[in-house]
Order: structure tokens, then C-alpha cells, then sequence
């Protein structure tokens, strides 16, 4: 294993950067909803990078959890697009300002 | 009984209590509650006496300690009574004489709407007035003395609903509260000198005796403002007359034969902290009261505001005899007052009951015809108030003039005569308007109930055999009080007591005669005509009471305006109101932050990370 | 230079343009492509990490279910959708980089602290991949980790549910005009 673990780190948290902008600039909320599985995928890998370094299976196992959960979570987020664009018809995430004062 | 003496003012506090809580569901019984409950404080004061004069006479103290009431840094106060001769005459007083007025008001106030709270706040009165004179401390004593102020305040505005009624309570609260402020600060100096407000600590010859005579004199000074107040003596009078717009029991029990005692109790009560100084202040001022109030009580046709001008005079007598010393003297004065003044407010109070609430004299006349029993009961009152022996008037006045003159003060004896003259003469006034001469009325007047007939009868009573109490100035009473009043001064000459007796009694005799001359024919009504302008200021008290609303009333408001609105209103509210707009400026900036839009808080969010990383960075 | 290194700096930069097209995209369904292939950058990662199951599941299950399922609401909702460009937050357009790349200075910053920047990953690792990956891997998840193992299979069911019943209640309101789950709904 030549390259350092670091070099992965960094790269996690660059892709955990693009992402992270990915959710305050766009507005489209399947696009926000992407970005933010940029940004899991780039913890998990920072996971599985630490896993390596630190010589034992609870990264790779946590990693694992990582990507279950945010299967779930895929599920679960898209059907409440899908119902919340039923009502509305859009899926403009500026639209959603109910909470406004 | 002794040991029970703190049921004494409790029965009248559970009267009180009952009535105001209960009284509408009581109804006329607690007309019969209040009476029973005064009666049994009289029935145990007069067994406590038994006991008391049961004892030789160095020991007739008891000290009863009810409870701890608070402990300040040095200061410990308790709950506590004294019974001596001095406190002992008082109870007797207050509760004889309140429970007749008691039985009188069932009468006096049958019908009235409030019936039932009437009963609770002369109970509550009584209960005051208790604590007053029972008091062993001076934080006791001047809870009694507010007390018996917030009551006078509630029933001299008993039927509020009449502006009259509602500023002259309000009038004699504020009056009176002038003095409470000295007499206030003269219990803060007390305390500091004293470091105590326990009777027994303060008010002995030793602790007296080490401070120098200038601060006595202002601690004293400062106590008998209190009393000026409270027994309404120049310059604080101006509300007793004005008082007499509460019901008539009222005035008898409050404005005659209690409350405004309460000064004098007072200052007989204190005499040992009072100098030479003082007293001759305290002398002055009760002889100027005499003389100012029966001078306006000649021009006054309000038969109870007469009886005020009148009780003002008094008062200012038994101030005079304490100011000379004379405490024992001025003692007997109070109890013998409370009884003849009583017994005449109350007839009083029956005229008007007869006469439909007329109270203009003026307008009366012949009524001798209609209420033979009251005239007859009120010319006992007048009587004894003239000074004519043997009834005990003369025994309460001749002593205090003898006492001026034969103890050098001439012009005090002259000017003390001239009162006495003065006093006999209001009283035929009074007497020949209303019950002589020709009927002045259509009104036919009819005499009172029993109820209200027998209480004035035993005044009567009272009135005329007291005089046994004191026929010389060492007589039984003063014997009694010797222990906590002392003995009045030396006669340095003077003319014989024979002789001024008979001067005094001739005084008396002239005055009526010429009552009798001007005010049983129609004279006097040509004597208005002629000198109108004298009747006036007369009836107005020397404008004694214009001047002050047209100077200290005015700049008294404007004081409270400015503290009213430019200091609460426009300072306080300014600041509380500010904060609330301070608070909705901010808000309205803060709310902006709710944007509803998920993309601002997700940015927020990442701002609190980013400071959050930050600061462990930083950190580590 | 060795397979891993040469392997890591062809994907690393494809990894992070990938990223950044995606965002930058304006049809969806591009930014859904892109990210297909970020994960497939990762998946590979994953392989020279060691973790050769990983990969595989990387592969199987984000490329290949998330994503679906994402390319079908995306199509469901509109294909030809586009944002428009104007930005309705003031300031927003700024502020995100700039945080962003704060993050991204502090996380690099802890990471230079903490690993170093030269540390080379330590060898041995075969012992801990006894058996192959999958088979260590199963050795952890069923005896170690089995509870967090039951609940996420229940986590996945109740998230079926939840799907079924958050899509199902329009159906009668709004007749005739939702096909993609009713008939995928009778279909399973």
C-alpha cells in the first residue's frame, strides 16, 4: 500500500465539500437530494480509509451500516418528494417556505 | 383573668372577621354579634380589673408576651400587652362606651343596605383601638394607631357613594397621615437612641435620663406630631369636621370618645420622655385648639359639626392639663368626655333619625314638644359639659383651670376661662335652637326606639356620676394612674380653690343665660343679619381650612402630578414600554432569520460547523 | 510508481470532476449520470482499500438500486425540468463556497495534525482479511455488530411501509394521473 492514507482523507473531504455546496445552491430537490449522497459516500470512504489504517473491520463494518441506511433513507425521502409534488407540482425546494414568519 | 387579657381585643377582631365574611348571611344577627362581642371584652377587662386593684399598687403591671413576632439584627419584637392603670382606664372606656354605641347603631343603622359591614368595621375599630392602648411596644402600639386610622377612613366613608362622605374620608386619612410621619420618625429616633421599642426599656426614668434634653425634646416633639394628627389639634384639625359625614354612631364612638384619644393616651403615655420644652409646646397648642375651636363653634348651624368644633375644644383642654403635667387630671377629662361627648352625639343622632337626617339647626326649634326623652338626655350631656357640679364636667374642668392659675400661668387661666365661657354657651346655642323656641319645621319628629334610647340613658348616667371618679384632683382615678402618671405639680398661689370654683361655676351660669337670651327668642337671627361677616368666618373656622386648600392642597397636587405623570407614567412607564419596543425593534430585525426556506438553514448549519471546527482546532 | 498509486491519481481527479459536474448541472438526469460514475470512482477505491466486498456492494447497491430509483422519480417528475438560473437567497452564491472551503481548510488541517500527510498505511493486512474479505467481514457482522445487523433489516422494512403508505393515499384523489406506482404497487 503505497498511497497514504491522507491522500484518501483529503479526497473524501473534497467530495464531502462539493457536495455539501451541491445542497445550498440548487434548488432542485432531487439534486439536493444527491449531492447529499455525495456527501455519505464521501464519509464512507474516509471510513474504509481509516479501516485500512487502523488495521481492523469496524470501518468496513460501519461503512456497510452506512450504505443501508441510506437506502433507507433513499426510500423514504423520494416518497415524500413523489407526495409532496402530487400536492404542489413543484419540486423547487424555495417553494417549501410554509415555516416563513 | 388577667392571664386572658389578649381576649379582649381578639373578641372584637372575631366579630369583625365573622361579619365581614358571613354578614350578608347573618343579617340582623350580626347587629347582635357585634355588641355581644364588645360586651365581652368589657365584661373580661372588668374582671382583669378586679384583679388588678386585687394587688397592692406598686404591682399593678402584667406583661402578657403572646408571641415572637420578628428579630431584626438587635431588635426583637414581640406580640405584646401591658395592663396597668393607664391602659386599664382605656379598655374600660373603649369598651363600655362602645358597647352602648353598639347597641345604639342597631337602631341608628337598621335598614341601611350595609348593615351587616357596619358592625364588622366598628368591631374592627374596637379591635384597633384595643391594640392601641393594650400595647406594651411601640411597634404595636402604632400598628393599633394605623389601625384605628384605616377605620376611621372606612367609616367616615361608609356611605361612599356620596362625594361628601368619599373626601372626607379621604381628607381625614391624608391629614392624619401628615402627622403619622413625624410620629414615624420619632419612633426611628427611639429606636436609635433606645435601641428598643419595649415600653418597659424606653419609657424609664433611667434610659430618659441619659440623653440630653435636646433630643428628648425632638423625639417628644416629633411623637406628639403623631398626636396632633390623630386627636386633631391645631394645625391638623381640619378633618374632624368634615368627619362628620359618617354615620352618626361614628362620630360618637370614633370622634369623640376614642380615636382622638388616642393622642392624648399617647402623650400621657410617653410623658416621661417630654421636657419642660415640649410640654410647654404640647400646652400651647391645646389651649390655642380650645379657644379657636369654641370660637368657630359658635357660628356653626350643623348641629354634628358643632359637636366636632366642640370635641376639638375638649381635646385641646385635656392637652392643656397634660401639657402643665397634670396627667392624672387630663386622664379623668378623657374618661368623663367620652361620656357626655358620646351621650350628645348620639342624642344628636337621634334628632336627626327624628327629623329625617335634617341636621341644620336653623331649621329645628320647639323640638322639646316631639322627643321630650331626648331633650331631657341632651340637656344632661349640656349640663355636664358646661361645668355645673356636681355632675362630672366640673370635676374634669375645674381642676385644669385651677391648676393654670394657681400654678402662675395667669393669662393661660384667662384664656382657659374665656373657653369655658365660650363652651357653655355653643351648648345653650345648641340646646335652645333645636328643642326651644318656635318650631321652625313642617317636619313632625317623633322620638327614637328603645334600642336607641337606654344606651343614651346610661351615658346619661355616666356622664353625671363620674364626677364621684375625681372629686379632688387626688380623687380615685388620679389615685389609680399615680403609678404610671405621677402627681401634678406644686401650686405656687394663686387665688384660693374656693374661689376660683365659683368663678368657673358663674362663668358656666352667664354663658347660659345668655344662650338662653339670644337663641331661645329670635335675636339672634338679627344678630345674623347685623354682623353677617362674623357668622361666617366663624362658620368657616377662621378660614383655617380654605387657606390650606388654597395653598398647601394645590401645591400638594402638583407635587403628586409630577410624580404621578411625569415620573411613573412618563419615566417608569417610558422605560418598561421602551424595553417592550426594544424588544419587538430586535424581533423584527431577528425574525428575517425564519426564512422558511430550507437552504438558509442548511447554511446556517454549516456556518455552526465550520465555528465548531474552528474552535476545536483552535483548541487543540 | 505502483498500481495503487498510478490507480489512485487517474480516478482521484475523475472522482472530483465527476462531483463537480454534478452539481454544476442543470438537467437532472445529467446529475444523476455524473454520479453514477463518482460512485464507481469510489467503488474502486473501495477495492484498492482492501475491501473487495465493499466494491462489489458499492456497485450493487448504490450504483445500481439508489440510483435507479432516483433516475425513475426524476423521470416520474419531469424530465425536461430545468432550475432557472436566477438565485432568489442574496448572498447565497457566495457564502456556500466560501463555507465549504472552510470546512474543507479545517478538515485538512486536522487531518495534517492528526495522520500526516506522508504516514503510509500499515501492511498486515492480510491477516485481518483472513478467508477473503467477505468471509472476515461475516465474521464481524453476525457476532460483533448483530444487533445493529436485525435492526437495520427492520429499519429496511419499515422504510418499505412507510413508501407504500406516504404514495398511496393520492391515489384516489387525483385518478388517472399517477401510473409509475400504482402499477408498479400491483405489480409487486
Amino acid at each position: 500500500m503505497k498511497v497514504p492514507i491522507a491522500y484518501f482523507l483529503t479526497l473524501s473531504t473534497v467530495l464531502f465539500s462539493i457536495g455539501t455546496v451541491g445542497v445550498l445552491i440548487r434548488r432542485n430537490a432531487l439534486v439536493m437530494f444527491m449531492s447529499i449522497e455525495l456527501q455519505l459516500n464521501a464519509v464512507n470512504l474516509s471510513l474504509v480509509a481509516f479501516s485500512r489504517q487502523l488495521g481492523n473491520l469496524n470501518g468496513q463494518v460501519l461503512a456497510f451500516f452506512s450504505m443501508v441506511v441510506a437506502a433507507a433513507e433513499v426510500v423514504v425521502g423520494l416518497a415524500i418528494i413523489v407526495s409532496i409534488f402530487r400536492k404542489r407540482t413543484t419540486i423547487n425546494v424555495d417553494d417549501e417556505d410554509l415555516l416563513k414568519w | 383573668m388577667l392571664k386572658y387579657i389578649w381576649l379582649v381585643p381578639a373578641l372584637p377582631l372575631a366579630g369583625a372577621a365573622v361579619n365581614l365574611v358571613f354578614g350578608k348571611r347573618l343579617g340582623k344577627w350580626s347587629g347582635i354579634l357585634g355588641p355581644v362581642m364588645v360586651g365581652g371584652s368589657f365584661v373580661i377587662s372588668l374582671l382583669a380589673l378586679f384583679e388588678l386593684l386585687g394587688k397592692p399598687p406598686e404591682e399593678r403591671v402584667y406583661v402578657a408576651h403572646l408571641w415572637d413576632w420578628f428579630h431584626a439584627g438587635a431588635l426583637d419584637v414581640g406580640a405584646d400587652l401591658r395592663v396597668d392603670a393607664l391602659s386599664m382606664t382605656m379598655i374600660l372606656v373603649v369598651t363600655g362606651v362602645g358597647f352602648l354605641i353598639h347597641v345604639y347603631s342597631i337602631g341608628y343603622m337598621h335598614g341601611d343596605r350595609l348593615y351587616p359591614r357596619f358592625f364588622a368595621y366598628l368591631n374592627l375599630f374596637v379591635f384597633f383601638m384595643l391594640t392601641l392602648v393594650l400595647a406594651q411596644n411601640f411597634v404595636v402600639l402604632f400598628i393599633g394607631w394605623e389601625g384605628v386610622g384605616l377605620c376611621s377612613y372606612l367609616l367616615i366613608g361608609f356611605w361612599f357613594e356620596k362625594p361628601a362622605a368619599a373626601n372626607a374620608s379621604k381628607k381625614a386619612f391624608i391629614t392624619t397621615r401628615v402627622g403619622d410621619t413625624f410620629f414615624v420618625v420619632g419612633l426611628a429616633m427611639i429606636f436609635v437612641y433606645f435601641g428598643s421599642f419595649d415600653f418597659d426599656k424606653v419609657l424609664n426614668g433611667h434610659a430618659a435620663g441619659a440623653l440630653s434634653v435636646g433630643t428628648l425634646t425632638a423625639i417628644s416633639l416629633l411623637l406628639f406630631g403623631g398626636a396632633i394628627g390623630k386627636s386633631a389639634q391645631i394645625p391638623l384639625h381640619v378633618w374632624l369636621p368634615d368627619a362628620m359625614e359618617g354615620p352618626t354612631p361614628v362620630s360618637a364612638l370614633i370622634h369623640a370618645a376614642t380615636m382622638v384619644t388616642a393622642g392624648v393616651y399617647l402623650v400621657v403615655r410617653t410623658h416621661v420622655l417630654f421636657t419642660p420644652t415640649s410640654l410647654a409646646v404640647v400646652m400651647f397648642i391645646g389651649l390655642a385648639t380650645a379657644l379657636y375651636a369654641a370660637t368657630s363653634a359658635v357660628g356653626q348651624d350643623d348641629i354634628k359639626r358643632l359637636l366636632a368644633y366642640s370635641t376639638l375644644s375638649q381635646l385641646g383642654y385635656m392637652f392643656f392639663a397634660a401639657g402643665m403635667g397634670a396627667y392624672g387630671v387630663a386622664m379623668f377629662m378623657l374618661v368623663a368626655h367620652a361620656f357626655y361627648k358620646a351621650l350628645m352625639f348620639l342624642a344628636a343622632g337621634s334628632v336627626m333619625h327624628g327629623m329625617e337626617g335634617e341636621t341644620d339647626m336653623t331649621k329645628m326649634g320647639g323640638l322639646k314638644k316631639y322627643m321630650p326623652l331626648t331633650a331631657t338626655l341632651f340637656m344632661i350631656g349640656a349640663i355636664t359639659i358646661a361645668g355645673i357640679p356636681p355632675l362630672s364636667g366640673f370635676f374634669a374642668k375645674d381642676p385644669i383651670l385651677s391648676l393654670a392659675n394657681r400654678s402662675g400661668r395667669g393669662l393661660a387661666w384667662l384664656l382657659a376661662d374665656a373657653a369655658a365661657f365660650l363652651t357653655a354657651f355653643y351648648t345653650a346655642r345648641l340646646v335652645f335652637l333645636t328643642f326651644f323656641g318656635e318650631s321652625r319645621t313642617d317636619k313632625h319628629a317623633h322620638e327614637s326606639p328603645k334600642v336607641m334610647a337606654v344606651p343614651m340613658g346610661l351615658l346619661a348616667a355616666g356622664a353625671a356620676v363620674a364626677g364621684v371618679l375625681a372629686i379632688t384632683p387626688e380623687g380615685v382615678l388620679a389615685k389609680f394612674l399615680e403609678p404610671v402618671t405621677g402627681l401634678p405639680g406644686e401650686f405656687v398661689g394663686g387665688l384660693p380653690e374656693w374661689a376660683l370654683m365659683v368663678v368657673s361655676v358663674l362663668i358656666a351660669l352667664a354663658a347660659i343665660w345668655l344662650g338662653w337670651y339670644v337663641y331661645a327668642s329670635t335675636r339672634w337671627r338679627a344678630l345674623r343679619e347685623r354682623y353677617p361677616y362674623v357668622h361666617d368666618l366663624l362658620e368657616n373656622g377662621w378660614y383655617w381650612d380654605a387657606a390650606y386648600a388654597n395653598t398647601i392642597v394645590p401645591a400638594g397636587k402638583w407635587v403628586a402630578g409630577i410624580a404621578a405623570f411625569g415620573f411613573d407614567t412618563g419615566f417608569i412607564d417610558g422605560i418598561v414600554n421602551g424595553l417592550g419596543s426594544l424588544t419587538k425593534g430586535l424581533a423584527a430585525v431577528g425574525r428575517r432569520l425564519q426564512t422558511g426556506m430550507v437552504r438558509t438553514y442548511a447554511a446556517v448549519f454549516l456556518f455552526g460547523v465550520f465555528v465548531v471546527l474552528l474552535v476545536l482546532a483552535v483548541r487543540s | 510508481m505502483s498500481a495503487e498509486q498510478l490507480i489512485f491519481w487517474v480516478f482521484a481527479p475523475i472522482s472530483v470532476a465527476a462531483a463537480m459536474l454534478m452539481v454544476i448541472q442543470r438537467n437532472a438526469i445529467h446529475s444523476a449520470l455524473f454520479l453514477i460514475l463518482n460512485f464507481f470512482t469510489i467503488a474502486v477505491f473501495y477495492l484498492v482499500l482492501g475491501s473487495p466486498f465493499l466494491f462489489a456492494v458499492q456497485i450493487i447497491v448504490y450504483a445500481g438500486a439508489i440510483m435507479v430509483l432516483f433516475l425513475f422519480v426524476i423521470m416520474l417528475l419531469g424530465v425536461d425540468r430545468e432550475e432557472s438560473l436566477k438565485e432568489r437567497i442574496r448572498g447565497q452564491r457566495i457564502i456556500a463556497p466560501l463555507l465549504a472551503i472552510g470546512v474543507l481548510a479545517e478538515i485538512f488541517t486536522a487531518v495534517r495534525l492528526g495522520v500526516g500527510l506522508a504516514a503510509k498505511a500499515p501492511g498486515g493486512w492480510d491477516v485481518v482479511n483472513q478467508g477473503g474479505n467477505a468471509q472476515a467481514l461475516a465474521r464481524v457482522l453476525f457476532r460483533a455488530y448483530f444487533l445493529p445487523f436485525e435492526i437495520t433489516s427492520v429499519l429496511l422494512i419499515v422504510a418499505a411501509i412507510a413508501a407504500m403508505v406516504l404514495t398511496r393515499g393520492r391515489m384516489t384523489a387525483a385518478p388517472g394521473a399517477q401510473d409509475g406506482p400504482g402499477e408498479g404497487e400491483e405489480a409487486a
